[in-house]
């Protein structure tokens, strides 16, 4: 008889008509690391809310530990041992780490009055158990985002989690945060912790899981040993059909000059940073998170302001203060983070499509032309395959990989010379994903000049033509296509 | 949160593709048609109940009564919509009354000191946009500190007397009529009608929706958003200033209390008229009517003989049924919600 | 952690700023006005102030946990009312002072239910229950003033304990309570996971809508409290009372450092923004300046403390890049 520690049986979850899971089952065994990948809004989140009482399932139990838990509440189920680490980090920036790992269950005295030198006791040995030296006194504010991580296992693990559910664990850390996470798992699973964990990235799920079950519109499709199975297997599982070739051709005809940047410096972020792009290719710029290339995007953007250095555009320089210059200039940043910085999502798909265009969709006296306004947007819905294709439904209704692709729609649309395009395929599923591919490919074959920022290698080296690696705010190397990853990874940490 | 009054904002600049039927659904869904159909049965309540309350004269002085409030509730409107407040704005009222009528004291001629007085009106916005806008900082604070600042300079400047014995000509302002209708109701409704139209169809307003739903999407987009925040409290302060010389003029006198709580009272009837506090919400009209409806109930009050202190109890009331129902509505809209 | 340092010395000069104020105005005041610090006037200057520092305290809570109160300038006079009224019904002092708490707690209790239930802008629900208040305040005393309180009642806002005045007396604990609670008790220390980060709230099991009751209807009864002294040392209760002391609490509490965006703040700063208001308003008694300027001075504070610590604060940092919009916003 094997020891499951969770068994999932039938559950369904409905939000009012809409069925978001369908009768799953699951069984999970004590100490195995067991990944849950899927496209977006296949339910994977919906189904880990409801494993850690966030949600209540509408049809369906939960064995755990061999008792049938009903959990009305994340109290609840982190009581019985199981605890989530959320996508979205649920930690309290302007309190103390002791404060954030033991938050709410603090060690109090007979009044409630909390004891101070017990609770930065108590979280200094449990950061020690994880084999970290964070100062329990710091300001959770005041870590990298790796750190605040690593504060959240803690606080996990200060919960007696015997099931820890990660959320996109590794989305935001580093390099090096990311392999201090895996160690940390592996720890865990040798003291007996069961991990399940969501995650976008195959090639991580590869590295560490020991099972994986696929999950597709709401429906379990199977679940396999990691061992026993491949990556192409799991992607056909998870987007029910083989995808052909997963990137476009590389360009087949590099023209003159275009664009080019030199000089650019800013204090303690980036220095000396000199490319330039070419007429018909994709640029990529690798390196790890916090290496500067976003800081870069932005400036070039207007966004911030660098401290020295010029912008070259098709010959001429161009005076860059604002986004708003960039834009009138037609240099255009699709944002790593659509939520926060790039859509509105109380908003329209129409009104979102033409949010960086507004000004071209005016006559001369300001006025809105409703009806170019209109047809464009149905262009765009039809051009990217944005479902639904309703231009009046509320971008929050949308998927992630339909966001994205909206998100693009409003570059697009702006008419960019220059468009550099940050993790555009970030959170989004792997059909979508080979969409926006395809469309970046064609918007290069158009004449326009294509920037592409991306933390996953294989898209780098499957997208770009040639490949500019950051390194602490410097260029280190400027590849050509035929790069390894092991060449990107060796300027990159140099 | 699905908002429908966003929906709907945005719906009125576009011609539906979905049928005449769902349009006029949308349309007869909004809050403004809302708002109309509570006023229409409002008001025949109240001619059933007084034979005064459908005569010239009394309408003549609701109009009247409304004129300040509205002028105020469209500058707030504005500036909700783009994620801020302005709580200065009857102070503002206050402080402009008093330059403008104490400039008429002095002897300066009656243009002069109306260009002056909106001037100052406008300045004192263009002062709060500017630390709000520029200096980034909360438009709660900042408006909260130049209610304080504006009113306290108008009672330094009057001592806390009026400032009375205006020119004539001046009082022709407030107190004239064309055609029967006092001259102020043609400029509340010359206003209203401008700054919808404008809000649902000129550009640089519509980009308001845009700043006040996400403020660093709209700057990474190429809005121009310091500058639109700013001109809000520009246009509020300059409506402010409006509303004192109206005032002034009517009442024929300048008081430092003027416009005290009248901040209140425009964010009241903002609020029932569709904007929200979150910003990206608003409707020129809705405001408007929100204040017709307030103005319809107080004039009920005064008409039945009921005891005029219930007015605050039920202007109170009316907001907490405006929040209310669009909660409601708003949870009714989630369904569409994955 | 030079990041840290650098926020670290930031707030500390800030409060360290406000200290300094303090300290050179009470210097300048002692020299130009021997009589400033005679205790005659540190009572004057106490009790010129105390039911603001009274209610300031429970919108320390409020504006901690990214909310604000604007209701308990239609709660201060609303109690102060019904405790004449039922003291006029000879309902006897103790129960007349309960009720009329009972009442203010009952307010809080629906500013609450809304800001829960309805999931509106504290602002607007308060500003519902404000308007609403002050209707009701009318309605009530018809526009007149409650009279006839017993001279028993006189003690709440006249009497003395240890020599000191009774209201003076209560505020000194509370604040004394309030600030040892805030920052050790495990049930107060929610309002700080509350105010930064209401998801981590949630899934650390802390019940936000019980809390959110709990400082909603603790701030309702400090302005009822407020109000009972207030009917006391005036030996009358009229809907005038608490016009506008809603803004003077919220400055108090923002001088002192709480941010409206929430999760930061302490009753210590609080009490030095306290401080400053009253002896600001006591200078102007003592300097005999018309105190029509004291609204200006306070208006001007507010700006002058918000602009050195959010814009100065912002440039010292030195990473060149404005606030993003929505750190400041509503």
């Amino acid at each position: 008889m094997i020891n499951y520690i969770l068994k999932i049986e039938g559950i369904s979850k409905r939000f009012f008509t809409n069925k978001v899971l369908d009768d799953i089952n699951l069984k999970i065994k004590k100490g195995e690391v067991h990944a849950v990948v899927g496209e977006n809004g296949a339910g994977k989140t919906t189904l880990m809310k409801i494993i850690g009482g966030i949600y209540t399932s509408s049809e369906g139990k939960i064995i755990f530990d061999g008792c049938k838990v009903n959990f009305s509440s994340p109290q609840e189920a982190i009581n019985s041992g199981i605890s989530i680490v959320h996508q979205e980090l649920s930690l309290v920036p302007k309190l103390k780490v002791a404060q954030n790992i033991f938050s709410h269950r603090e060690p109090v005295n007979r009044l409630g009055f909390i004891k101070w030198a017990e609770l930065r006791y108590k979280a200094k040995q449990i950061l020690k158990h994880i084999g970290v030296d964070i100062d329990p006194s710091t300001l959770v504010g005041d870590l990298s985002v790796g750190m605040q991580q690593i504060v959240e296992i803690a606080k996990a693990l200060s919960q007696n989690a015997k099931i820890i559910i990660f959320d996109e664990p590794t989305s935001a850390l580093s390099e090096k945060e990311v392999n201090l996470f895996y160690q940390v798992i592996n720890d865990l699973k040798s003291k007996g912790v069961t991990i399940i964990f969501i995650s976008h990235k195959l090639t991580e799920v590869f590295k560490i899981s020991d099972k994986m079950s696929v999950l597709r519109d709401g429906k379990l499709i199977g679940t396999r040993k990691t061992k026993e199975t491949s990556i192409e297997e799991i992607i056909k599982m998870m987007v029910g059909r083989e995808l052909g070739n997963l990137y476009p051709d590389k360009s087949s005809h590099i023209g003159e000059k275009i664009f080019s940047v030199k000089g650019f410096s800013r204090k303690a972020k980036f220095e000396g940073i000199e490319f330039d792009l070419y007429k018909g290719e994709i640029l990529g710029f690798a390196g790890l998170v916090g290496s500067g290339r976003t800081e870069v995007a932005r400036s070039i953007f207007g966004a911030e302001k660098p401290e020295s250095g010029e912008v070259i555009l098709e010959g001429k320089k161009v005076e860059i203060k604002s986004p708003r210059d960039a834009i009138k200039n037609g240099i255009c940043y699709l944002t790593e983070d659509r939520r926060n910085w790039g859509l509105f999502l109380e908003k329209t798909l129409r009104q979102n499509i033409i949010a960086a265009s507004i000004n071209k969709f005016v006559n001369k006296r300001g006025f809105l032309k409703n009806r170019e306004i209109k047809e464009k947007a149905k262009h765009f819905i039809d051009y990217l395959n944005i479902k639904p294709a309703d231009d009046k439904i509320l971008i929050l209704n949308l998927s992630g990989g339909n966001q994205q692709k909206t998100l693009l729609a409003q570059w697009l649309n702006a008419e960019p010379k220059i468009l550099i395009a940050d993790e555009p395929t970030r959170g989004v599923d792997v059909g979508a994903k080979a969409e926006i591919h395809k469309h970046l490919r064609k918007l290069v074959e158009s004449g326009v000049g294509v920037i592409i920022i991306s933390s996953e290698l294989p898209e780098i080296i499957g997208l770009c033509d040639r490949i500019a690696v950051f390194n602490e705010g410097k260029i280190t190397g400027i590849l050509e296509k035929d790069a390894t990853q092991e060449e990107i990874m060796k300027y990159a940490t140099l | 949160m699905i908002n429908d009054k966003a929906k709907n904002s945005s719906q009125l600049i576009m011609n539906s593709s979905s049928g005449h039927l769902s349009r006029l659904k949308e349309i007869l869904d909004t809050r403004e048609i809302g708002l109309l159909l509570i006023i229409f049965v409002a008001s025949i309540l109240l001619s059933i109940f007084s034979e005064n309350f459908l005569t010239f004269s009394n309408l003549t002085s609701v109009a009247i009564g409304m004129n300040y409030d509205v002028l105020l509730a469209l500058g707030m409107t504005l500036v909700l919509l783009s994620k801020g407040i302005d709580l200065s704005v009857g102070s503002i009222l206050g402080l402009t009354g008093i330059i403008t009528t104490m400039l008429l004291q002095a002897g300066v001629s009656i243009l002069f000191a109306v260009i002056l007085g909106l001037l100052s009106g406008t300045f004192l916005g263009f002062i709060n946009g500017i630390f709000i806008a520029k200096f980034r900082i909360n438009p709660f604070i900042v408006t909260l500190g130049m209610m304080a600042i504006a009113r306290g300079l108008s009672v330094i400047l009057t001592s806390g007397y009026f400032v009375s014995n205006l020119p004539e000509g001046y009082l022709i302002i407030g107190q004239g009529k064309f055609l029967g209708i006092p001259n102020p109701t043609y400029v509340m409704i010359l206003f209203v009608i401008l700054f919808d139209y404008l809000l649902r169809k000129w550009g640089p307003f519509y980009k308001a929706f845009y700043i006040g739903t996400n403020p660093d999407a709209a700057e990474l987009s190429g809005i121009n958003v310091s500058s639109i925040i700013l001109a809000g409290y520009v246009i509020s302060g300059f409506l402010s200033g409006l509303a004192a010389i109206f005032m002034t003029s009517r009442l024929a006198m300048g008081y430092a209390q003027f416009g005290l709580g009248a901040e209140l009272k425009a964010i009241c009837a903002a609020i029932i008229g569709g904007a929200s506090m979150g910003g990206g919400e608003g409707s020129i009209v809705g405001a408007f009517l929100g204040v017709m409806l307030l103005a319809i109930i107080n004039n009920g009050f005064v008409l039945l003989n009921l005891s005029i202190y219930w007015q605050g109890v039920i202007n109170g009331l009316i907001l907490v049924i405006a929040v209310t129902v669009d909660a409601i509505r708003r949870a009714r809209k989630g369904k569409s919600r994955v | 952690m030079s990041l840290n340092e650098k926020f670290r010395t930031i707030t500390k000069v800030k409060n360290l700023g406000l200290l300094t104020t303090i300290v050179l105005i009470i210097i300048g005041m002692a020299i130009f006005f021997p009589r400033f610090l005679s205790p005659i006037n540190i009572e004057i200057l106490g009790m010129g102030f105390v039911q603001e520092a009274i209610m300031a305290l429970g919108m320390t809570l409020i504006i901690i946990s990214a909310g604000i109160d604007l209701s308990i300038a239609g709660v201060m006079p609303f109690s102060a009312i019904m405790v004449g009224i039922f003291l006029n019904n000879n309902f006897g002092i103790t129960v007349s002072i309960l009720l009329a708490l009972l009442l203010s707690a009952l307010v809080g209790f629906v500013n609450a239910q809304m800001i829960n239930r309805l999931k509106v802008h504290p602002f607007i629900c308060t500003l519902a229950t404000l308007t609403t208040l002050r209707g009701v305040n009318l309605v009530i005393t018809k526009g007149e003033t409650v009279t006839g309180f017993p001279p028993a009642f006189y003690f709440f806002g006249q009497g003395r304990v240890f020599g000191i005045p009774f209201p003076i007396f209560l505020f000194a604990v509370m604040a004394i309570a309030f600030t040892y609670l805030l920052k050790n008790h495990k049930y107060f220390q929610q309002v700080y996971f509350i105010g930064g980060n209401i998801n981590s709230a949630r899934y650390s099991g802390i019940n936000i809508d019980r809390f959110i009751i709990f400082i909603y209807v603790l701030n309702s009864i400090l302005a009822g409290i407020a109000g009972i002294i207030t009917a006391s040392q005036y030996i009358s209760a009229n809907t005038g009372f608490g016009i506008g002391i809603e803004l003077r609490v919220i400055t108090v509490v923002i001088i002192g450092g709480v941010s409206l965006s929430g999760g930061k703040g302490n009753i210590g700063g609080t009490i030095l923004g306290i401080l400053f208001l009253a002896i600001i308003n006591n200078t102007f008694v003592q300097t005999g300046a018309p105190t029509y300027w004291q609204e200006v001075v306070y208006g001007s504070m507010l700006l002058i403390a918000v602009f050195l610590e959010e814009y100065i604060g912002a440039k010292r940092e030195g990473t060149g890049v404005l606030k993003r919009w929505r750190e400041f916003m509503l």
